[in-house]
Formats: structure tokens, C-alpha cells, sequence
């Protein structure tokens, strides 16, 4: 049976500037928003688009995504035909190979692809926080009669040279692709977010493959070969909420975007469009008597004893009595014991904040670093996590870390 | 087999037991979905403490009312009881112009007989769904091999509660206590006992080998019994080997819309959760809703919270289950709010236990007591 699209998730990537939080897990499954993962973003917006077929391409760490992946049951993707899939590089008759870039990861799979027999392929990636109906970027596609569609974030024209930019004439056709250019053309930023017709992007990756001298880069190279040939190509332009959370501040600074949905654009409590994810399936969370809470997420299996104020707090996190937590994201499992201030931060699952220690100062002025505490580490009694430090190894009680 | 052991038991659960015991929460489902505990229905608890001691073989023999059930368990997937032998078996009155909706377990379980009769496990082991609890059934299995009982039954040492000494007896609910001597063999078993004092209260639990449960039912069938222990096991308690085993662990039995208000108030005790909910893990269904928000200018306090509510106002002393959303300067004090309940703003709302998708309007008042607690059925609004 054809499908008429499938999607190929790009969550290969290593995330090397999230540093501690990337060392044990790939970048998508990076814990997000309360009680889910970075990969839950585009996989829910494959379910509720209406794709039920999606590649995930793994190759970094891909343990912890493998497990949470599983059979995709908890997004509907545990499919007779279809379904999710995760696929690492594996050996052929013709050797084995690591993927080498984003071309070369879809390239090894051309024959997944094939066994779905799809008109339309969609590239996505597993390091993004968007919500997007993808029928509506893929109905665009076929209104333009386009072989390759991208989609485009209009960003300030100040910052556009970070990006790579799509040059589009009115019709939304693309004429030029610049890939952070010193005098940006336009301020059209790729989202990384593709649909090809299938029998297009196939032609494309065998001949980009045989090219030595390539690095088998969508941006890079299969787009610029597409330009070359005067293919029809057109930007799609997307003004919902999107961001790539690559780096300690942006995480920490989305997640505190999700506590502000009236303002940000980010609403996970939308009825209609569904984040899933796979649940703790703890209980409901405990509020004691001490407890405050002001302007918080909080998750099944807390339980709140002291203050907590802006900030989330995933799955079975403990605050315990007299401790502060403010402007923080804590993930699963850790606990913040008596007297403990948190602030202004990102602690990793599993984390124990000792009593009385200090992790992160609220910021003054410009001073705005997020302190970060990766997963497992425990930060000893009355120790001190300054406002910039990355904490990967276990703190001694009463040291203090800058 | 890898794991395969020789002893293992199948289970029956019957989710209409003492349905008439709160007619209030089951007009529109039966006891075994009664909602509890902030995101739970009352048969996850035995349910999933049967999968957690490794029973995956239940049957779950409905009378009515059960679309709320069927609705909850699905295939069984929770709890992992998606299975190709055994799993969870839903078992609805089979409509027959001869046969009626049965009576007690008996005609219950004669109604299954056939299937019974195909069955591997050597043991069966039965329960009501009125008691949230994390049972032990592999220590109850074990004690009844051990003991070489022909039947064992569960009970807890404790006061008859008081829902059951008013029982209207037309009504045909019946409780049992037992007599039991030093090697915990049962002498006597008392039906509605009015006693006063601490009395064995039968958790209604019991487990025997299937074949004997066969040839029990069918002879007890052909008599027209109706009550399992009250016309099989009392009778031939001098001929039958009948044992009892004490649960001594945390448990919540729901008899009435007091006790069910109550138990729920245990719950934000943390001693109480961390002992109804562990060992083992209680599973239950997914809704997929997003972590509970808290707005600047609420105030939360000793409360048990699901996730997927919303809180702009004042909580305090209260169990809010998935998707509550209480609005600006509403007070809600006491209260056991189900699924999707709204209060919308300056509402207050004292000592009510409100059932699923209620709304409670806009400054307007709604106050029981401890002992009388409000209670608003579903989908109304107030």
C-alpha cells in the first residue's frame, strides 16, 4: 500500500552545547516542558497531521531514545503498516558506514523509503520546539506543483546572516540559498523542515553520493545541486512558535516560555493539537501545608513542601521543607532537600541538592548565565553551584563550583 | 519455559460487588470505575497489584452498567495485559431469553464455566474492586500452598465499619466476618455481622485451585445457590480446608459516599500515598495531558493534584483529579473535584465531591460538611 507521505526524523545529533545534558542521551531526547521530550514536538505533529510513518535516524547515544521510542504506542505510531521506526546505520553488502551527514543518513535508508513506496518524503528535525500541522505545509507543496519545499521562519533582519536564508521572489519561489552570509538577501531562515517529491530527493541523494567531494548535507549540498538545476522550489512560510533549543540558554529559556503561553506562542495545552509523550505513571503530585507555589508547572509524583516560584518541575521531583526553587527547570527523579536554593537553572533527572547548598543566583544586571547540574550528580550539603557553572561530577558538601 | 511456574494463578475480578452501596457514584458506571486517588479508578488497584505479582490471565465478569469500565480498560494495555494467552478477558452478561442477569457469584461465574474449564493455571484467585489496596498476592498464594488449604480468604482485622452496620438488608449486599482459630483455620463465617469491636473482616479475596472452583460452582449451580460464601463455603466448612490470611498492609474500602470522601482526605497524608502506592506501581489508563499549571496569585495547600489541571484561585485540603481548572479567586476547601471539573471564578466550594465535568458557576456558593458531604453528579452544572 502507498502512503502518500512519510516523514525521516533527523535525531542524529549529538546537541555538543548542551554539553552535561547530552552526555548519556541524544539531543532529542533532551527532557522538555514538564513531562516531555524534545522528540515529542515533531512526532506529535506527525500523528496529529495525519503522517503514520515515521524513520527516526539515530547514531549518537541512542540508548535512552531507543527505550522511550519503543514501539511508539504512546504517539500512535505502533502501526500494522508504518508506525514509527528508529534506525541506526547498519552494515550492507557493501560495507558499513557511519551516517556522515544529514543526505548520506536519508541516503542509507532509501530502501526503508522505498518499501512505503511514498509520492512525498518530509525531513524533519529532532532538535526543535514547533508546533506544526505539516497537511498544511504539504498542501502548499502540491498547490505550487513544487519538487522541494522549505520551510521558512521570517527573522529579524539584524540576526538573519546566522541563518541560512531562502531568497524568494513573490510567488514564494526560491531563486537563491544563502548559507549565513555576511549581507543576507533576505530574511527568510530555513527551519531545517523539507518536503521533497520522493522520486526527486532519491535522484538527488544517489547523485550526491557519488560525488567524493560532498559532505552529504541537505543544506550544503542537495539544496544548492536543486538551485543548479532550476528545480521547483518554494519557501513556505510558518509564523507559529519555533525554536531550536541547541544550547543551555535557549532550553532554559523556552522552557520558561512554556510557563507563558499567553505571551510566548508556546501553548501545550492546547486541545486540539496534543503533545504526547510517555507517561511516568506516577500519582497525582502532593502540594503540603507549607507549601507555595506561584506561576509553576508541576508534574504527576512531586511533592512540594517548600517554595517554588516560575518554574517547572518534571515527574517525581521532591522540594522539601524551607527550600527555594525560582526561575528553574528541574527534571525527573531530583530532589531539593531543606533549606536548598535553586535558582535560575537547569538540574538534570536524578539530581540530589543537598541541604542548605546553593545552585545558581537569580541574575542582576546583565549577568545571565543559567547554571546547569547534570543528571545523577549530587550537590553536597551546604556546597555552592555558581551562576554560570556546568556541573557534571558529584560537588562535596561545602564546595563551592564557579 | 523461562519463569514459568508451576503454581500460577488466573484471576476473577467482579466490578459490580457492593454497587449499591453508593448509588450516587455509580448512576452512570459501577463501582470498579469509580474514580480515585486523583487519576485512578478503584479496579487499577487490584488489577494492577494481580499483574505486578504476575497474574495475566483476568477476567473481569460485568453485570451493568459497565460502559464506563470497558471504556477505562480498553484491550488491557496499561497494564500490560495485551496478551496473546490469557490477558484481560471482559466478560458481559451473555443475553439469552433463558438465562437473566445473574445473581451473586455463582451464577456469576457459571456463566463462565466453559471458558473456566479451558484455562492452564492451576489457581484461581477472585476479588471485589471496593478496596483500593496494593495486595500481596504472591505471599497469598504462597501462604495458601503452604498451608495446604482448599480455600483461603483474605480479611482484615478492624471495627465492621459503620456503612455496613446500617446496611438495608433488602438491598442484599452482604459482608462476611470470620472465625478463625490460632492456625488461622476458618470456624465460622458470620454474615452482616452486627458485632461490636475489632472483628476478621473478609476482604471478599479468595484463591482456591481452579478444579475445585469447577466442581463447586457446578454442583452449587444445579442446587440454585446463589452466594459463594455465604451457600458454598459456610456450609462445608467442616469437610472443605478453609484458611484465612491477614492484610495487614494500607487499604481503602469504599462503602458509601462518606467513606469515599474520606479515603480520599487519607490521601494527603504522604505516609498514606507512599503505603497505598508502593511496592509495587498502579497502573492506570494515559490521558496524555500536560503538567498541572499554577498561576501567580494561587494558593495550593495540603492537596493531591493530577496533572493537566489549571489553578488560578485558592486549593486547600482537597484531591483534584485530571483536567480540573479552578478560576481567579475561587476558593475550593475539602473537596474531591473529578475529572474536568470547573470552578469558575469566585466560586466557593466547601466539603463537595464533585463527579466528572461538573461546573460550579461563578460566585456561587456550594457548602457540605465532613460528615455530609455535597455531592454534584456528572456533567451538571451548578
Amino acid at each position: 500500500m502507498a502512503k502518500e507521505m512519510i516523514a525521516m526524523l533527523l535525531a542524529g545529533g549529538q546537541g555538543s552545547r548542551l554539553y552535561t545534558l547530552t552526555q548519556k542521551l541524544a539531543k532529542p531526547a533532551v527532557p522538555f516542558g514538564g513531562k516531555y521530550r524534545i522528540i515529542d514536538f515533531p512526532l506529535s505533529n506527525c500523528v496529529n497531521s495525519g503522517i503514520d510513518t515515521v524513520g527516526i535516524l539515530t547514531q549518537y547515544q541512542p540508548l535512552v531514545l531507543n527505550e522511550y521510542i519503543g514501539n511508539g504506542q504512546p504517539w500512535d505510531l505502533d502501526r500494522l503498516h508504518g508506525g514509527v521506526h528508529v534506525l541506526p546505520p547498519y552494515q550492507q553488502a557493501s560495507g558499513s558506514d557511519w551516517y556522515k551527514g544529514t543526505a548520506n543518513a536519508i541516503y542509507q535508508n532509501i530502501n526503508f523509503i522505498e518499501r512505503y513506496d511514498p509520492k512525498y518524503v518530509i525531513i524533519l528535525s529532532g532538535d526543535q520546539i514547533c508546533k506544526q500541522d505539516y497537511s498544511d505545509f504539504l498542501k502548499f507543496h502540491k498547490e505550487k506543483g513544487a519538487e522541494f519545499s522549505v520551510a521558512v521562519m521570517e527573522v529579524p533582519w539584524e540576526e538573519a546572516s546566522r541563518f541560512g536564508l531562502m531568497v524568494s521572489d513573490e510567488n514564494d519561489k526560491i531563486t537563491e540559498f544563502q548559507e549565513k552570509p555576511k549581507e543576507p538577501k533576505s530574511n527568510l531562515a530555513s527551519m531545517g523542515i523539507y518536503i521533497f517529491n520522493w522520486d526527486i530527493l532519491k535522484k538527488y541523494l544517489i547523485e550526491d553520493e557519488k560525488d567524493p567531494e560532498s559532505e552529504n548535507d541537505f543544506g550544503n549540498n542537495i539544496i544548492p545541486n536543486l538551485l543548479r538545476d532550476k528545480r521547483q522550489m518554494y519557501a513556505y512560510r510558518f509564523d507559529g512558535y519555533w525554536k531550536d533549543v541547541g544550547t543551555i540558554s535557549s532550553l532554559w529559556e523556552a522552557n520558561m516560555e512554556v510557563l507563558d503561553p499567553e505571551n510566548s506562542g508556546i501553548n501545550i495545552f492546547d486541545d486540539n493539537w496534543h503533545i504526547y509523550s510517555r507517561n511516568s505513571g506516577m500519582t497525582g503530585h502532593r502540594v503540603g501545608e507549607e507549601a507555595e507555589l506561584d506561576n509553576c508547572m508541576i508534574t504527576d509524583g512531586c511533592s512540594i513542601e517548600g517554595k517554588v516560584k516560575h518554574s517547572i518541575l518534571f515527574a517525581g521531583v521532591k522540594v522539601e521543607k524551607g527550600a527555594e526553587i525560582e526561575d528553574a527547570v528541574i527534571m525527573g527523579g531530583s530532589v531539593i532537600k531543606e533549606g536548598a536554593k535553586v535558582k535560575h537553572c537547569i538540574i538534570a533527572e536524578n539530581v540530589v541538592i543537598e541541604k542548605d547548598a546553593v545552585v545558581g543566583v537569580m541574575p542582576e544586571g546583565d549577568e545571565k548565565g543559567v547554571a546547569t547540574v547534570g543528571s545523577g550528580v549530587v550537590v553536597g550539603e551546604g556546597a555552592i553551584v555558581g551562576p554560570k557553572a556546568m556541573v557534571s561530577e558529584d560537588v562535596k558538601g561545602g564546595d563551592k563550583v564557579w | 519455559m523461562v519463569n514459568y511456574n508451576a503454581d500460577s494463578a488466573m484471576g476473577i475480578l467482579f466490578p459490580n460487588s457492593y454497587d449499591s452501596l453508593v448509588p450516587e457514584l455509580v448512576s452512570e458506571r459501577l463501582m470498579a470505575s469509580i474514580p480515585f486517588a486523583s487519576r485512578y479508578r478503584l479496579i487499577d488497584f487490584m488489577l494492577s497489584s494481580m499483574v505486578n505479582c504476575g497474574i495475566d490471565n483476568i477476567s473481569v465478569i460485568v453485570k451493568r452498567n459497565y460502559h464506563s469500565l470497558m471504556d477505562h480498560l480498553g484491550a488491557g494495555r496499561e497494564w500490560d495485559l495485551t496478551r496473546k494467552n490469557g490477558g484481560l478477558n471482559i466478560i458481559p452478561p451473555f443475553a439469552q431469553k433463558t438465562v437473566n442477569i445473574y445473581n451473586g457469584r455463582v451464577e456469576a461465574i457459571a456463566s463462565i464455566l466453559d471458558y473456566l474449564n479451558r484455562q492452564k493455571e492451576k489457581y484461581v484467585i477472585m476479588a471485589d474492586t471496593n478496596v483500593a489496596v496494593n495486595f500481596d498476592f504472591t505471599a497469598f498464594l504462597q501462604k495458601h500452598i503452604d498451608s495446604g488449604a482448599d480455600i483461603t480468604i483474605a480479611y482484615t482485622k478492624e471495627e465492621v465499619p459503620k456503612a455496613f452496620i446500617d446496611i438495608d438488608m433488602t438491598k442484599k449486599d452482604l459482608y462476611y466476618t470470620l472465625d478463625i482459630n490460632e492456625d488461622d483455620k476458618v470456624q465460622k463465617i458470620i454474615v452482616n455481622n452486627k458485632d461490636k469491636g475489632e472483628q476478621n473482616m473478609s476482604m471478599n479475596i479468595y484463591v482456591m485451585e481452579r478444579k475445585l472452583l469447577l466442581d463447586q460452582i457446578r454442583e452449587a449451580y444445579v442446587n440454585g445457590l446463589t452466594y459463594f460464601e455465604r451457600d458454598i463455603v459456610s456450609p462445608q466448612l467442616d469437610k472443605l480446608n478453609v484458611r484465612a490470611y491477614q492484610h495487614t498492609g494500607y487499604y481503602a474500602r469504599i462503602l458509601d459516599v462518606k467513606s469515599y470522601f474520606a479515603e480520599n482526605m487519607k490521601l494527603l497524608k504522604e505516609e498514606n500515598v507512599n503505603a497505598l502506592f508502593s511496592p509495587s506501581t498502579i497502573y492506570t489508563k494515559i490521558r496524555d495531558d500536560n503538567p498541572t499549571r499554577y498561576a501567580t496569585g494561587s494558593h495550593a495547600k495540603n492537596a493531591m493534584v493530577a496533572d493537566g489541571c489549571v489553578i488560578e484561585g485558592e486549593v486547600e485540603n482537597s484531591v483534584l483529579f485530571r483536567g480540573v481548572k479552578i478560576g481567579k479567586g475561587a476558593k475550593v476547601r475539602n473537596c474531591v473535584l473529578m475529572q474536568d471539573t470547573v470552578i469558575e471564578t469566585g466560586a466557593t466550594v466547601e466539603y463537595t465531591i464533585t463527579d466528572k465535568n461538573v461546573t460550579v458557576s461563578s460566585y456561587k456558593e456550594l457548602k457540605g460538611t465532613e460528615s455530609f458531604p455535597v455531592f454534584v453528579e456528572k456533567r451538571k452544572t451548578v
